[in-house]
């Protein structure tokens, strides 16, 4: 509508605000680029930026790409380095396979022999009796021993090589310290001199268990987990902050609104849906306006079977069978009363 | 305007009885025409189902071609055969009830345990909007009778049930003949299959196998005479044909007691038929062909995908009173305008609603024959008569309210302006017909921001609004000028650009001055008949001409690109305007826009963009070769540039093969020497930059251009006058291309960065065709991830949409979708229109 001087400010009641929103937030990413895994600060963990991560939003993907971490200290201890590494040792995944020099597999024997490195070690805060424990505690039928800086690891049961290998393989690979699912941490300082630690991969509840995080600034850029761990109004928070935030990283300004109106789309059911065939469009009510989507014969084939209905109410279907919308000017309906038409029929007549 | 007559559509499958009523004729001839051209009465094109040749009458219901919509056959197959589309559910119905008793394998006490969940799905006529429950019962429900091992009405062990896509089905092994399955199926009662949520009145299992095959009209499958005279038939008929000559040729069989062997030969052969005849792309059979080995579109490829019935026909709609040609610019006409060529208005008809208060405005075009004139003239009773030389005293003379005339496009009329792709709203807008001599339609350069559109070829459409409805919209809700205000971002749509900035810049620029010839010509270009008070020299000075555009009570504080622009009462006092303030930023427009309307500012923009213009015209702004000529000293630069660069690479270098370097936390040591490398070679047209922002000055136009924001960049310069820089293929230095070098001219491994696309000299000097080619490898990479993205995009914005186009603002600021459920309590929190985003924060100061 015009709006000048004395005009309301206020949003006109019909708006089809999500076309409108779809459209705001669509057409930047036009000019968007595709591929652009670089990370934003060069010292940062890598993460998808630009259109792959708003796709990975929108989609509702359940396993990122690159999950983030961010990871506040907590209140007193901001500035302490020391507690910052204390915390980044206790959260940041080792794996075996980077704490060893080299190693040698004897497939026939069953056995393989570690080199550790010292240094590796000592910079991880680990003895070989943690790492002992740690393979005793996660696998069964393996036995270790060591001797000096070698470790030796031996497969008890049937001697097949493939699962001999495997189990090896898996050895290398097991994370001997800090959280399931967390790999590489970085400490980061912000403008204020706080130390701040960011980690590829993610795990909210298990961070949340490390002494001396400040729980109620752990950021992760998983939605899914949000949603398990802080329920559905922080996972919309999130998908909007994080839609936010790439957009703007790539130079583009779009009003928050359309972002929160994607955000609330997503989420208002009370489950994260994508907005796609699976998701928001997939749900719909209307046969046509699935059937109009994707998956024409499917829908058609399924409505026929269980004798479902069209209401006709939204908008895709309406301009499908020719109608006028429910949106926008297709809302208003002139009502008439019934005396006042036989009135000007006569008068006009 | 509209009869709302649809209250709701259901879908359900159609019975055998059912076909037998809609259909006109059993047809049982596998063939089309007969040798004269004739169609075969029982075969497929019988003239019972419609007719489509122009001379021939219908002999079901009389109409000719244009009249007759068509009507059904049906074929009646000997042998049922299973619907395709329909197997998976078939399936789902024979795993859930018993083989031998055709009860639901369900005890009474699950059954008890069930009932409400499936009333729920069968009684309600709307389907609650979030069943999610629901759905998770009856998931479950399916998932347990699945597992059902022995009958808990007769006892019967179950026994293994298999599904073979696409269409056969194995009881322990024993293949079930279509006729099997339907009689197993036909045995279920309706009440049992309401525990599968499924309405035995609308569905009942058994009409899933076939015995009867409903025949489209004619008219869906249109036979086409090619120009040799041979006619050539629809895939759907060639489909058809197949499957009677199939079923035609089974019949005989079975009447001539052939053995069981051929007869299933054939039955599974109708059913291939059949099964294509539906879906010619259904997973596990293969492709019926066309003699040219064409796949056939059968029904299902009709109705899919962006080429189906669905996406192309209904969901998009052809128009009429529409116009397409070229685009060019006109500097006079303003925002709101377009310019139609004189041919296109001639033929583009509005309609007008004769009323006693009009009439004689009516009549004016009806009386001429050439434009503006009239084409038709519809009478109260609806009847349209066309206006020629012959009837148009006749028509004068009856002309009287209430009836409507039909006149050809004039200046003033409202037409909606689009230009493809329309990835938003500003995309289509209603402009101001001008009707002009050329044959292009004409534009200010103003608005083809929004459209995105330039003049190298592009071209628009026009349409023109029919309706009093659609004529409302687009006069309320479509017009530029209302539009001002972007609803991404609330930033303009509309703005000065390029040589406009330019000259907007030279005009206000301190120390501006022009004389009393160049000031009157100026203001006269802008209609303003007054000049300014002159300066103590005579001359006028530039901000005293541009303030004379502006409201007289405007006081206005902000930031330009170089510092602080201040108006006050409407006169220019400090600060130049420059495109933060009159171009993409907008903030003076914004302010212009909110204080004094939608005219005032659309006006503002035409005036503003012509006085720029008269001022380039006067002052001159050409771009030469000579502004990139280059100085020794900035070859020397340029060297000092490169030097300096290979110098950093190479220390890198010695730092990561000596292992000094360190990676950088999340990366690997290769990881981070690549990136610093990246980063340092970067650095390099980085100062190039810098040195030119300090080297040259605004006598050099192309850096003047590049400052104001008018057009370029001092990037684009550095690439001209210095060098091109680092290339990148794939976001990263180009690294394939031969073993161990990108090419054959450089060393194997090499370190020098130059054959790692870094590229020594800018476009002035020229490339060396190396480095050429190392550019061109960038060009091309970004070219084609270009072209990627937009396919990417398109997808994301037609999900996005399709997923939010049902959300409405209600009437308490809400936010709503189709099915009434609640989005938002309130409109982005506040309720205020995105599009007064800069308003707010402008008010707010």
């Amino acid at each position: 509508m015009a709006k000048s001087k004395g005009a309301s400010m206020k949003i006109t009641v019909g708006e089809p605000v999500g076309v409108v929103a779809a459209q705001s937030f669509g057409e930047p990413s036009t000019q968007m680029v595709l591929r652009s895994f670089h990370s934003a600060g060069m010292s940062s963990v890598v993460t998808t930026t630009g259109l792959p991560r708003i796709i990975e939003i929108i989609d509702a993907r359940k396993r990122l790409s690159f999950p983030v971490m961010n990871i506040r200290l907590e209140k007193g201890s901001e500035k302490n380095y020391e507690k910052a590494k204390d915390v980044k040792r206790r959260v940041e995944g080792v794996k075996l396979g980077s704490l060893m020099s080299s190693f040698e597999e004897n497939l026939k024997a069953g056995t393989m022999a570690v080199h550790l490195d010292r240094e590796q070690l000592q910079a991880n805060s680990l003895t070989i009796k943690n790492i002992t424990d740690r393979i005793k505690a996660k696998f069964d039928g393996l036995e270790t021993s060591s001797e000096g800086d070698t470790l030796t690891v031996k497969h008890k049961g049937k001697r097949d090589i493939r699962s001999v290998r495997t189990a090896f393989v898996r050895v290398r690979n097991l994370t001997v310290s800090g959280i399931e699912g967390i790999g590489k941490a970085v400490i980061q300082q912000d403008d204020n001199g706080n130390f701040y630690i960011v980690t590829a991969g993610s795990n909210l509840a298990g961070v949340m268990e490390v002494p001396g995080v400040n729980k109620n600034r752990i950021y992760s850029n998983d939605i899914f987990e949000v949603q398990d761990v802080y329920g559905i109004e922080a996972a919309r928070n999130l998908i909007a902050h994080e839609l936010s935030k790439t957009i703007s990283d790539e130079g583009f300004t779009v009003s928050f609104k359309h972002i929160a109106l994607i955000a609330d789309a997503m989420t208002y059911s009370g489950k994260i849906r994508s907005a796609g065939r699976h998701g928001i469009t997939g749900d719909k009510t209307s046969i046509f306006a699935r059937a109009a989507y994707e998956e024409t014969v499917k829908h058609f084939v399924n409505a026929s079977v269980f004798g479902e209905r069209d209401m006709l109410k939204g908008v895709a279907e309406n301009i499908l069978i020719g109608k006028q919308v429910n949106v926008g000017t297709g809302r208003i309906k002139l009502a008439i009363k019934k005396e006042d038409l036989k009135k000007i029929k006569s008068a006009s007549d | 305007m509209q009869a709302e007559t649809i209250d709701y559509i259901r879908f359900t499958t159609i019975s055998p009885e059912m076909v037998k009523k809609m259909s006109v004729a059993k047809l049982i001839v596998p063939d089309t025409y007969n040798e004269d051209g004739y169609p075969i009465d029982g075969g497929l094109i019988d003239q019972r189902l419609g007719v489509i040749d122009p001379g021939l009458k219908c002999k079901t219901c009389g109409g000719r071609a244009k009249t007759c919509t068509g009507h059904f056959g049906h074929i009646e197959l000997v042998r049922p055969v299973v619907h395709p589309e329909f197997a998976k559910t078939i399936y789902l119905l024979l795993q859930s009830t018993c083989e031998s008793c055709h009860r639901i394998l369900l005890d009474e006490k699950q059954m008890e345990q069930f009932k409400p969940v499936v009333r729920d799905l069968i009684t309600t006529d709307i389907i609650i909007e979030d069943n999610v429950e629901t759905e998770g019962k009856l998931a479950m429900l399916t998932k347990k009778l699945k597992s059902v091992k022995k009958c808990p009405h007769c006892g019967v062990p179950q026994q293994k049930l298999k599904f073979e896509r696409p269409t056969f089905f194995y009881l322990n092994g024993n293949k079930l003949k279509p006729d099997e399955i339907r009689d197993w199926l036909a045995k279920v009662s309706d009440d049992d299959l309401s525990y599968l949520g499924i309405d035995g009145k609308a569905t009942r299992p058994e009409w899933l196998v076939l015995t009867m095959l409903l025949v489209p009209p004619v008219n869906v499958r249109p036979s086409i005479t090619l120009e040799t005279g041979e006619r050539s038939e629809d895939d759907l008929t060639h489909k058809l044909v197949e499957i009677m000559r199939i079923n035609q040729r089974l019949e005989q069989d079975i009447d001539a007691g052939a053995p069981q062997i051929i007869i299933d030969d054939l039955w599974e052969l109708l059913q291939y038929h059949v099964t294509t005849y539906f879906n010619n792309e259904t997973p596990g059979v293969p492709v019926a062909r066309h003699r040219s080995t064409r796949p056939l579109k059968t029904l299902a490829q009709r109705l899919k995908g962006k080429e189906g019935r669905l996406r192309y026909n209904l969901s998009g709609k052809r128009v009429n009173f529409s116009a397409r040609s070229v685009i060019s610019c006109d500097t006079r006409l303003g925002i709101n305008e377009v310019g139609i060529p004189i041919r296109l208005a001639e033929n583009l008809t509005v309609p007008f609603y004769v009323t006693k208060w009009n009439i004689d405005e009516g009549k004016k075009p009806l009386a001429s024959s050439t434009w503006p004139c009239e084409f038709n003239f519809i009478g109260k009773d609806g009847m349209r008569k066309r206006v020629t030389d012959l009837t148009r005293e006749e028509l004068l003379a009856a002309i009287e309210p209430g009836q409507i005339l039909e006149r050809q496009l004039i200046d003033g009329d409202l037409v909606l302006f689009n230009r493809q792709p329309t990835l938003h709203k500003f995309s289509i807008m209603a402009h101001r017909a001008r009707v002009l001599p050329g044959k292009t339609l004409r534009v200010n350069v103003s608005i083809t921001m929004p459209y995105n559109a330039d003049f190298d070829g592009d071209e628009m459409n026009i349409h023109v609004p029919q309706s009093l409805e659609a004529l409302a919209e687009a006069r309320y809700l479509m017009q530029p000028k209302d539009l001002l205000l972007s609803s991404r971002d609330g930033r303009p749509i509309s703005f000065l650009i390029e040589d406009q900035i330019a000259g907007i810049y030279l005009l206000t620029k301190d120390g501006a001055e022009f004389t009393k010839d160049e000031a009157c010509l100026m203001l006269s270009n802008v209609g303003i008949r007054e000049l300014p008070k002159p300066l103590k020299n005579g001359m006028y000075s530039g901000k005293a001409l541009f303030s004379l555009l502006l409201p007289e009570d405007l006081n206005y504080t902000g930031k330009n690109t170089r510092g602080n622009v201040v108006i006050k009462n409407g006169e220019l006092v400090e600060g130049i305007i420059d495109h933060k303030l009159i171009g993409g930023g907008g903030a003076l427009l914004t302010r212009i826009f909110y204080e004094y309307g939608a005219d005032f500012t659309s006006d503002f923009i035409l005036k503003a963009s012509t006085m720029a213009l008269r001022t380039d015209y006067t002052h001159g702004l050409t771009v030469s070769i000579k502004d990139y000529y280059n100085t020794p000293e900035t070859n020397r630069e340029r060297e000092a540039i490169i030097t300096e660069a290979r110098e950093k690479v190479k220390t890198l270098l010695e730092n990561y093969k000596s292992k000094k370097l360190e990676s950088l936390p999340g990366y690997t040591r290769r990881e981070t020497f690549e990136m610093l490398t990246i980063a340092e070679l970067a650095h390099a047209r980085e100062r190039a930059v810098g040195y030119l922002n300090k080297t040259l000055n605004e006598s050099n136009n192309a850096y003047l251009m590049a400052t104001i924001g008018a057009r370029g960049s001092l990037l684009n310069m550095a690439w001209i006058k210095m060098l091109l820089g680092q290339q990148q293929v794939r976001g990263k230095r180009p690294a394939r291309g031969y073993r161990g070098r990108v090419l054959p001219y450089f060393e194997r491994n090499s370190n020098d960065p130059v054959a790692r696309g870094f590229v020594e000299t800018g476009f002035m000097d020229g490339l060396a065709p190396l480095q050429m080619y190392l550019h061109a490898m960038g060009s091309r990479d970004s070219t084609m991830t270009k072209s990627l993205v937009t396919a990417v995009s398109g997808y994301l914005q037609r999900r996005l949409i399709n997923a939010l186009q049902d959300f409405y603002v209600d009437t308490n600021l809400s936010v709503k979708d189709a099915s009434g459920a609640l989005i938002q309590t309130i409109y982005g929190g506040d309720g205020i229109d995105p599009a007064m985003t800069l308003v707010e924060k402008d008010l707010s100061k």
